[in-house]
């Protein structure tokens, strides 16, 4: 663990130089660690995929005293967290071409039919490492490597809501419509952001997520908007 | 029937702010919350109101109320022409309003954004704790809007209270931002941080509440990209084309371009009064020293 002054108030914990889930298993400890520790002086902590942001109140502590109340909340991380194994959620996805915006560009590029691709991406079992950008936008990976794709070289202006993209070998879910890169595969049904979910965000770090295809009419019936 | 102004002409961006929303960049919720919390809070200070009362921040002025009932009013931070029935008024300064009476906000001559508050706040219910509008996440509603109603309680104040001169800010001085060294700080090589804090920069037209891109000399680091980490108010990124932008109350929760460290909050507010083509510069200073600085701003608001 290294630390790094952020801001007069806050302060970055890095626990590595490359994404896995080795480095994110850490992240998630401390940052659930922390968080039920409610160390005193603490305002916010945010995660990202090596990091945690912590911000406190530098009014009434400086940055080497809140440290040390972290290394102190650290030292008796067992009493506060235990590591579970992660839940895992399905996420439906109608993965069509009306919706896909790029799939049939993606297919072209990787010279694969639209199925593989989206056999690829709904095969494997994803890790929410973090959530930002927007409201209950989960940054997941990582992608099989056949499908990474960059980002696109001109962002669009919208995105509709509920969109499935790929960037590199990260996949998300746009929870509203936004302006994005990403490269649009498919679409879910799913509120990824609602005042009536627990903690508002659908998925938390440390969440596992598989995608599972279904019909244009599933998508409807649940809701969907094309 | 209840009090509020009615809206005639709504400017160019007026949103409904507070001292923003606190502890939700973890489901990546951006802060909001007012741009400049000096002439904010000294408002709030004028009204008699508790520390982080909310206000409407007015990019440019251009807005003209109807008022419905009485209350007192103030208007602080960029200087506009404003009148009260044709009346000249000044700002930093309350003002009683009587219903029927016409506000009407002229074009900003000094400063960017300027805050006009009543007494008690406007009665919106908040989201997220918070009735902070951020309008690129559809949170706290929208923008001020020709027709709209903005509700406040009916109240009474007792004496005319203004700020005094020396207090006053000039928003068209060349602004020094002080800087606490942080994040890819070793990325930078020294040759490039010195030239970082000795140029001088100008405020481009990507100014918004997100954050200020600024153009002047190009500052390089040792990597292009980093894995995306969040990112703090006031942080300088500095991206692949080399010119820095300070990011603000409504910067993403995170991102992945390095970062040479941050501007102190209290100086954040006094940029976000700038306006395209002003000139700023940076300054670095201690984490001590910004420290000091920022609690004595914190202190004399927060504190009485």
């Amino acid at each position: 663990m290294e630390y790094s002054v952020a801001s007069v108030d806050s302060f970055v914990i890095y626990f590595g130089q490359k994404i896995g889930s080795e480095v994110a298993r850490e992240v998630r400890r401390v940052f659930y660690t922390l968080k039920e520790a409610k160390v005193e002086g603490i305002t916010e902590l945010i995660p990202s995929y090596t990091s945690i942001m912590v911000s406190y109140d530098f009014m009434q502590f400086s940055y080497e005293q809140i440290c040390k109340k972290v290394e102190e909340a650290l030292e008796h991380a067992e009493e506060f967290y235990k590591e579970t194994a992660s839940r895992c959620i399905i996420l439906p996805v109608y993965y069509g071409e009306d919706v896909g915006l790029d799939l049939a560009d993606m297919a072209k590029d990787k010279k694969m039919s639209m199925q593989e691709i989206i056999d690829i991406h709904s095969r494997k079992e994803y890790f929410v490492y973090a959530i930002g950008f927007a409201p209950g936008f989960p940054y997941m990976g990582e992608v099989d490597e056949s499908i990474a794709t960059a980002r696109l070289a001109n962002p669009r202006g919208k995105i509709p809501k509920g969109s499935v993209g790929i960037a590199d070998r990260q996949t998300a879910v746009y929870p509203r419509q936004s302006p994005g890169g990403w490269n649009i595969i498919g679409r879910t049904p799913v509120e990824m952001f609602d005042t009536s979910y627990q903690g508002f965000s659908y998925f938390k770090v440390g969440d596992k997520i598989k995608f599972m295809p279904i019909s244009k009419d599933e998508f409807i019936k649940e809701g969907g908007q094309l | 029937m209840s009090c509020g102004f009615e809206v005639l002409n709504a400017g160019i961006l007026a949103t409904i702010q507070d001292s923003g929303r606190k502890g939700l960049g973890s489901i990546g919720v951006t802060e909001a919350g007012a741009m400049d919390e000096h002439a904010f809070s000294w408002l709030n200070r004028l009204l008699g109101n508790s520390y982080g009362t909310n206000a409407l921040e007015i990019v440019f002025g251009g807005v003209k109320l109807k008022a419905v009932g009485t209350t007192y009013i103030a208007l602080s931070g960029a200087q506009v022409d404003a009148t009260i029935n044709n009346k000249p008024i000044e700002i930093w300064k309350t003002y009683k309003i009587n219903d029927g009476d016409i506000l009407n906000l002229g074009f900003a001559t000094n400063g960017a954004r300027v805050y006009l508050g009543v007494v008690g706040g406007f009665d919106i219910g908040p989201e997220f704790g918070s009735v902070s509008v951020c309008i690129k996440e559809g949170i706290g509603g929208g923008a001020l809007k020709k027709n709209d109603f903005l509700s406040f309680t009916c109240s009474g104040l007792t004496d005319i209270r203004k700020l005094m001169l020396k207090y006053k800010p000039d928003y068209n001085e060349t602004l020094t931002l002080r800087v606490v060294k942080g994040y890819q700080w070793d990325l930078f090589e020294k040759d490039q941080r010195d030239k970082f804090f000795s140029s001088e920069y100008v405020v481009t037209s990507q100014n918004d509440r997100m954050g200020y891109r600024l153009a002047g000399e190009k500052i390089s680091s040792t990597c292009k990209g980093i894995i995306s980490e969040p990112i703090a108010y006031g942080a300088v990124q500095i991206p692949s084309h080399g010119e820095p932008i300070v990011l603000l109350k409504e910067r993403q929760t995170i991102g992945g371009y390095p970062k040479i460290g941050s501007v102190i909050p209290i100086d954040c507010f006094t940029l976000a009064q700038r306006k395209q083509d002003s000139k700023v510069r940076f300054e670095l200073v201690s984490l001590n020293e910004a420290r000091t600085l920022c609690q004595e701003f914190y202190r004399y608001f927060k504190e009485i």
